[in-house]
């Protein structure tokens, strides 16, 4: 987490890639209760912050009660207090570091740990605790920031930073990422692997090497990928993400339909599953919801629509939400 | 189909294998020898003595182990229960251990007396007896060097007849020159001590005395803090390959230096890393590089089992094999654990002088010693700080400039003219809440 907290600077709700993610995530999750796994009894812990937005989602659609949201920015605490929206939600004004290690190992756990920053050292110690002491069948999602670092990201790297001089580029960015992940990234790599668009693929392998370095101190156990989401409101955001499985959960996933749908992703070598919300007007969701889902060559015969945005719809429709001005 | 020879050479073992341990870690090595007598004889286990109840054995019932170490010669004697001479004769003498040896607690690779004897000296005098038994062995190492046999000769003696004297002596002279140099230089005796103090605190007065040229060694205890209701430790329970692992972490008591500050590693309770601060316990690695605002960290990570070889430690037992999975698992956990604890100790610099930055600074300061077993009787926890709940205020000081005129006008009004300040104040402020907030 970064000490601003992106409360402060992000409309939580009004996110509609995030919030197809939320509720991807939430589809997933009634498939995995529907293959046996309790998912109603996980605990979910989160960054909730003043929006509580997945915590709403999840209480509501999947009927889990034990939930936790942290943050470290005791400024937000009244106003985290005051907007939370269920008794069951305890608030810990606590960074992640501090609260995984007490987390139960006697339920299984939902942790979300969706970072509004970059790759930075901080992220991959959570993730390497997390999956030190999660049970067998937790599920362990982590999101970040995929855009370039800025100046005061990489002020830490190098504080003699100075912007007005020099303008940050692939060269910084690639010493700020030996600087926080060093022993995540693969050897070989040149400047040119940090151009804006390999970051993306840049943190996909840092954390794909994060999950299984922390997995191999647990020889029973595997770290099974499940998602991979790339998606884009205002900043390139990537979300990450698996089961901590056992043998018995590993078959269990296995026999689940989750396999079936498109955001699946049980190799992180695969492409992400990318979640593009193309622009459309409301009367013109109408119409195209009437024909999903469809053909693979369905064009609209009313109006003219890019074939790919069609396809992106497709596979988004059912859980894109609609956003509208309401007086109250 | 021809072979080329792969036979083992006596010079590996005397020259080559030899350097990398130091003399004074030889010697806890021939320490070693004795403390597994004591443990064999005595059916001790290592659970008993890091963890279970405190006894205080009487002085009689503890083993004596006295340590010699001059120019001349470096001497161990020991009254721990003596070696029987089955073991004398096929298992001892032996490099490395066979899979029906009767293992002990702490020789694991069946190495650490014999590279000690031939990193120490030429002659070496062994005589040991139970009180059934005995053996004698003397030989010298230019000369065994020489043969191409590897037996060693060994005569048997009558034994000690006495529990209480039984034990092993094993005496090492004519001292190999860079050894009996070192010596003369001094410090050794004082190394040993050091060391032998803070290798063995679970060993030292729960089963055997140690005295290094006369001087009794006192254990070194690894100091383990709590707070009631306040600060709670962080630990760990696991076990795997037949290694019960049990982690603790936490804030040590009193005033702490740096150099004592880091994890301590017990395999079978002798500690064999002690204040680690590297990446070998995530330093600087998943954690933040060491400081001395973190000096009152402190942490345990006990490794025990029966078969010693399962145990992460190296032959020297003053490192630890970093790919022995067992420790690969619980230093994923001792990362995870200290974490908060660093967290936690960060906080107390903030640069706002908050009534929480003071909370937490009198928590560091008011943490009291608890033993390592304590702390692993209880469930396994993170590491927990509960800010103490605050008294809600009654009373507050108001302290506030008046005018002299202003006081004036009420002394008049109210026919005092001698009413001091303070009585005015109080009255025009319980006047104000009266009059204005409905009281």
């Amino acid at each position: 987490m970064s000490t601003i907290s992106s409360s402060y600077r992000v409309q939580y709700d009004v996110r509609p890639a995030k919030q197809v993610e939320r509720r991807m995530l939430v589809d997933a999750l009634q498939r995995l209760a529907a293959a046996g796994f309790p998912v109603a009894d996980y605990q979910y812990t989160g960054f909730g912050a003043i929006y509580f937005v997945d915590f709403i989602l999840f209480h509501k659609a999947l009927g889990m009660s034990k939930l936790v949201s942290l943050e470290q920015v005791k400024s937000l605490t009244s106003r985290m207090m005051f907007n939370r929206p269920f008794s069951c939600v305890d608030i810990k004004m606590v960074p992640a570091s501090s609260e995984i290690p007490n987390l139960s190992r006697d339920v299984s756990h939902l942790v979300w740990l969706d970072y509004d920053g970059v790759l930075q050292k901080d992220f991959l110690s959570d993730i390497q605790s997390a999956i030190t002491v999660l049970p067998a069948g937790s599920i362990l999602l982590v999101t970040v920031d995929v855009e370039p670092p800025e100046d005061h990201d990489y002020r830490l790297v190098d504080p003699h930073f100075d912007s007005s001089k020099e303008v940050l580029g692939p060269k910084h960015w690639k010493r700020y990422f030996e600087y926080h992940a060093s022993s995540y990234l693969k050897l070989g790599l040149s400047d040119t692997d940090f151009g804006k668009s390999e970051l993306i693929l840049r943190s996909t392998e840092i954390l794909k090497a994060a999950f299984t370095k922390s997995i191999v101190a647990r020889p029973e156990l595997q770290f099974l990928p499940m998602f991979n989401f790339a998606y884009r409101d205002s900043h390139s955001m990537l979300t990450m993400g698996g089961m901590i499985a056992g043998r018995t959960e590993k078959r269990q996933l296995r026999a689940s339909n989750i396999r079936e749908t498109v955001y699946y992703r049980d190799d992180f070598g695969s492409p992400p599953f990318e979640i593009k919300v193309p622009c459309l007007t409301r009367k013109e969701r109408v119409y195209l919801d009437r024909e999903m889902p469809c053909a693979d060559d369905w064009v609209p015969g009313d109006f003219d629509l890019d074939p790919e945005d069609i396809r992106h719809y497709r596979d988004i429709y059912r859980f894109l939400p609609t956003f509208a001005e309401i007086s109250i | 189909m021809k072979y080329a020879s792969a036979e083992v050479r006596k010079q590996f073992f005397i020259e080559m294998f030899t350097r990398d341990i130091s003399l004074e870690d030889c010697v806890l090595d021939l320490i070693d020898n004795s403390l597994d007598s004591y443990l064999l004889k005595h059916e001790t286990s290592i659970s008993q003595l890091v963890f279970g109840t405190d006894g205080n054995p009487k002085a009689d019932d503890l083993g004596k182990i006295d340590v010699t170490c001059n120019e001349r010669q470096v001497k161990v004697v020991d009254t721990c229960g003596g070696i029987v001479r089955r073991r004398a004769m096929g298992e001892v003498f032996c490099f490395g251990h066979d899979e029906d040896d009767q293992r002990g607690k702490l020789g694991a690779y069946g190495v650490g007396m014999k590279r000690a004897l031939f990193k120490i000296g030429n002659n070496f005098h062994i005589v040991s007896r139970t009180p059934k038994e005995g053996f004698e062995v003397t030989f010298r190492l230019d000369e065994w060097a020489e043969t191409k046999e590897w037996n060693i000769p060994i005569k048997f003696i009558e034994g000690a007849d006495l529990e209480k004297k039984a034990g092993t002596s094993i005496t090492v002279t004519e001292l190999h020159n860079e050894v009996a140099l070192r010596i003369k230089e001094g410090g050794v005796p004082n190394n040993i001590l050091d060391d032998a103090a803070t290798t063995y605190p679970y060993f030292l007065g729960q089963c055997v005395r140690l005295r290094i040229n006369d001087t009794d060694v006192n254990p070194e205890p690894i100091k383990l803090g709590e707070l009631h209701g306040v600060l709670r430790a962080a630990s760990e329970k696991f076990e795997q390959d037949g290694v019960k692992v049990t982690l603790a972490a936490t804030v040590a008591p009193g005033q702490r230096t740096a150099e004592e500050a880091g994890w301590y590693i017990l395999c079978n309770g002798r500690v064999v890393v002690r204040a680690d601060k590297t990446n070998l316990t995530g330093w600087a690695n998943e954690l933040a590089s060491f400081q001395p605002k973190y000096r009152s960290f402190v942490g345990i990570a006990s490794f025990e089992s029966d078969d010693p070889l399962s145990l992460p430690w190296t032959t020297t037992k003053r490192d630890l094999n970093r790919e022995s999975s067992v420790f690969i698992r619980a230093r994923g956990l001792m990362a995870t654990m200290s974490k908060p604890i660093l967290t936690f100790l960060n906080s107390q610099y903030s640069s706002d002088t908050t009534v929480e930055v003071a909370d937490i600074r009198d928590a560091v300061g008011g943490v009291k010693e608890v033993s390592f077993k304590d702390i692993a009787a209880k469930p396994t926890t993170g590491f927990l700080y509960t800010p103490p709940k605050r008294k809600e205020k009654r009373v507050e000081w108001v302290r506030f400039q008046a005018d002299v005129s202003s006081l004036d006008k009420v002394r008049r009004h109210l026919r005092r003219p001698n009413m001091g300040a303070g009585e005015i104040g109080k009255l025009t402020l319980s006047h104000y809440v009266k009059t204005e907030c409905g009281e």
